[in-house]
């Protein structure tokens, strides 16, 4: 009867659906959120660790050592101001304000985050972090403890980048750099572009994670320096031995790094002296093909590394060399070759002293090798100990195919 | 009983794909990998096996009883009292199952997007919707999950595809890791993500011609099947055997990880979690349908309309019983592979004693002609 009366059917739907008005529970306006673009992660100094100690915020009672005792950490924080960050190109206006750097200290990430949360009126929020930049001496000390938060929580992204910084990661943090106008964005974008350029393999926190988890290879990171308190540069990869960073190269050695790993995409430029003169041409690394193979010599891994270069004369530099006969780039081909091959062992001992496999030879014998690797080694420590003085060959092959628009 | 056969192979097809994959995908890498290290496909290749000899043997006895379901030949073969023994177990494992996708739904969501969501509004949510899907009869259920199938296998390849940017080949070496032991334990696991697809004995009495019920199981295991090995591979390519341990998701952390190239997306996580909870409703829908048609036909009842209303307090009821999502997670395993002693073994069993007395049959009818 009423049942079937449709404008009382119609009042009830009404009703029924008007609680679903107010929205959910997860409806946060987005200028109440205080978006989290970078952070960085330095050694609390003593003076911020007593300060820590009057406003701890997470342990119950200083006197019953509820502390971790984990080192206090400083963490710097850059926030994006709802409203000032521009979207399309205006013009003539300092970048200042766009951003709110607040600097806060904690045992973990997360305890900090904790403490940042009392100083800001909005909810933080992490969906947004691009760049997390690690100070060196804290990277030393090991990056585990950071890992299990940023694992833990969702929000996080997988593609953001993490950094190791030779300066205070505070300075990164309050740095203007000119290019972009947010500055923290100049930053992730940065370290983003330097592997589409060739100049970084692969580098985002999940790969950083993923190889951390790997018993075969230890994570490798980019290491920032910084010049005229101005601009940034990448100038070196810091490699770890297990969660603890072990030691950085140069920046050329990134470029062999990249040959050995067998990251494609060529970047990195070197002078090579012309044999017979005193002259020297820059010839630049346009693709790689590289073969790993491990095998298993005398019941220990031998690792044959064959990389092939494809590469180009950028620049000579002394109008008394001609480049016009394919006999001169035969020879510089060979004299590549030979620099490279030199500097690809060097940099493998390199790491081999520091018992850091970034290159993942670990991986191949693992693969290619399970029953020795599960009855001999097993385990990641294992396997630096194993790393430390395993034999190897390298060889190199260059194919110079283009000398530019000139033809002397 | 007046059957209306409408259903067409295809549909058959699409309704086995929507109905196994399901919540299941989440966590579907992490118990490979527990099961076989490295290994992990082969595991999961010996479960999806497993899983389609569970389906077939429940499609043969379907073709051979074309009118009935589980329920009712389960009857005619072992006898009246045992067969409504075994079918009240069949029926309430569905019911436990409906309970722990749902609450695995909300799991999933409380903690990776709706954060300060309530979990009981996720889960009631989900439920209600079920309720009211079931609530119509076969025709509208094959058609849903026909509209749907589409919608669940594009994106899913779609971020296979694009991860795979990001691979490591080496990371799936060697084939073979672990112990048998283990092995065998994660290919009941997971072939036990496979048990929605015991729907087929509902949907045969209603195909317009239920001797291709068989090709229709082939194809709806091959393509699942297809799908969950390729995302097995896929995340253990990306990830590597010892970071999938770390995640409780790793395929839903494969598609944060991957990118749609020129930044469209900068993680495809977004379109991930709407698919997902499509197929997680389809496979719900699925299981608590089974649920409901089988206890209408065990009661004989007439309709199932209110009965859908009045089973979802309870499967709420048990959704909520875990404690924690390691708990949820301990159930769901042992649950499933429990399970496979329902949804393999028992089908087995009557027919090997429906082949064995029919031939017993013929050989009397043999005796009586000569």
């Amino acid at each position: 009867m009423t049942y079937k009366n449709p404008s009382l059917r119609l009042v009830i739907i009404f009703f029924l659906l008007f609680p679903l008005l107010s929205g959910c529970w997860d409806s946060q306006e987005i200028e109440q959120r205080a978006t989290v673009l970078a952070i960085g992660i330095d050694k609390a100094s003593n003076k911020e660790e007593a300060q820590q100690s009057l406003g701890g915020i997470t342990h119950f009672d200083k006197s019953n050592s509820s502390e971790p005792e984990e080192e206090l950490i400083k963490v710097t924080a850059q926030i994006a101001v709802p409203g000032r960050i521009p979207l399309g190109p205006t013009q003539g206006q300092s970048s200042h304000n766009s951003v709110l750097i607040v600097q806060v200290v904690g045992h973990t990430i997360q305890d900090a985050m904790l403490n940042l949360q009392q100083q800001v009126a909005y909810e933080t929020f992490l969906g947004h972090l691009r760049i997390i930049v690690l100070n060196e001496k804290i990277a030393k000390k090991g990056t585990q403890r950071f890992n299990d938060f940023l694992r833990r929580n969702p929000q996080i992204r997988r593609t953001a980048s993490l950094a190791i910084s030779k300066e205070p990661a505070e300075d990164y943090m309050r740095l203007v750099p000119e290019l972009q106008r947010i500055p923290s964005l100049y930053l992730a974008d940065m370290v983003d572009n330097l592997s589409a350029l060739g100049r970084f393999p692969p580098s985002f926190i999940g790969l950083f994670w993923t190889i951390l988890s790997s018993k075969g290879q230890d994570p490798y990171l980019p290491y920032l320096t910084i010049k005229d308190k101005k601009s940034i540069q990448l100038s070196g990869l810091a490699y770890f031995r297990g969660d603890r960073m072990a030691g950085k190269t140069s920046p050329l050695e990134i470029g062999f790094y990249m040959a050995i790993r067998g990251v494609g995409r060529g970047g990195y430029s070197a002078f090579i002296k012309v044999p017979g003169t005193d002259e020297f041409v820059l010839v630049k690394a346009i693709s790689r093909k590289t073969k790993v193979k491990v095998k298993l010599k005398d019941g220990k891994p031998h690792v044959d590394i064959k990389v092939r270069y494809e590469s180009e004369i950028e620049e000579k530099t002394s109008q008394s060399i001609y480049i016009n006969d394919s006999t001169i780039v035969g020879k510089i081909q060979d004299e590549t070759s030979k620099e490279v091959e030199k500097s690809l062992k060097k940099l493998i001992v390199k790491t081999q002293k520091a018992e850091s496999d970034i290159f993942g030879f670990g991986e191949h014998v693992r693969a290619t090798y399970p029953k020795y690797w599960t009855k001999e080694i097993g385990t990641k420590e294992n396997w630096k100990r194993v790393y430390k003085d395993i034999t190897y060959d390298v060889h190199v092959d260059t194919r110079i195919h283009r000398v530019g628009m000139k033809a002397k | 009983m007046e059957n209306h056969r409408e259903i067409t192979t295809v549909q058959a097809a699409t309704i086995l794909i929507s109905t196994i994959i399901g919540v299941g995908v989440l966590p579907l890498p992490l118990f490979a990998v527990r099961g076989g290290g490295s290994g992990a496909p082969l595991v999961t290749l010996a479960g999806i096996i497993l899983a389609a000899i569970g389906l077939f043997i429940l499609t043969i006895l379907g073709t051979r009883y074309p009118q009935k379901t589980i329920i009712t030949y389960g009857e005619d073969i072992v006898g009246k009292w045992i067969g409504k023994m075994c079918s009240m177990i069949v029926i309430f494992f569905f019911f436990i199952l409906s309970a722990l996708a749902a609450r695995e739904f909300g799991e999933v969501v409380v903690s990776a997007v709706l954060r300060e969501t309530p979990l009981e509004v996720t889960v009631f949510v989900m439920l209600l919707i079920a309720c009211l899907s079931v609530r119509y009869n076969i025709n509208t259920f094959a058609y849903i999950h026909n509209f749907y199938v589409p919608a669940i296998l594009g994106p899913v390849l779609i971020i296979v595809a694009f991860s795979l940017k990001n691979a490591n080949p080496l990371y799936l070496r060697p084939l073979i890791e672990n112990d048998f032991y283990y092995m065998a334990k994660g290919m009941l696991t997971i072939s036990a993500l496979f048990q929605g697809s015991f729907i087929v004995t509902m949907i045969i009495p209603f195909m317009k011609n239920p001797k291709k019920a068989i090709k229709a199981s082939f194809w709806g295991i091959f393509i699942s099947g297809g799908v969950y090995l390729l995302i097995v591979i896929a995340t253990i390519a990306v990830f590597g055997t010892e970071e999938i341990k770390q995640i409780f998701w790793p395929t839903l952390e494969l598609a944060r990880t991957t990118a749609l190239p020129g930044n469209i997306l900068q993680r495809l996580d977004v379109i991930f979690l709407a698919v997902w909870v499509t197929a997680v409703f389809t496979t719900l829908f699925s299981s608590y349908y089974f649920t409901i048609y089988s206890i209408k036909q065990m009661a004989k009842l007439k309709d199932h309309r209110m009965l859908s209303f009045f089973m979802m307090p309870f499967v709420f009821f048990l959704a909520m019983l875990p404690q924690n999502i390691l708990q949820l997670y301990d159930v769901i395993q042992i649950a499933g592979r429990a399970g496979l002693l329902i949804t393999i073994l028992y089908p087995a069993m009557l027919l090997a004693m429906d082949l064995f007395r029919s031939r017993r049959r013929r050989k009397k009818s043999d005796v009586q002609e000569s």
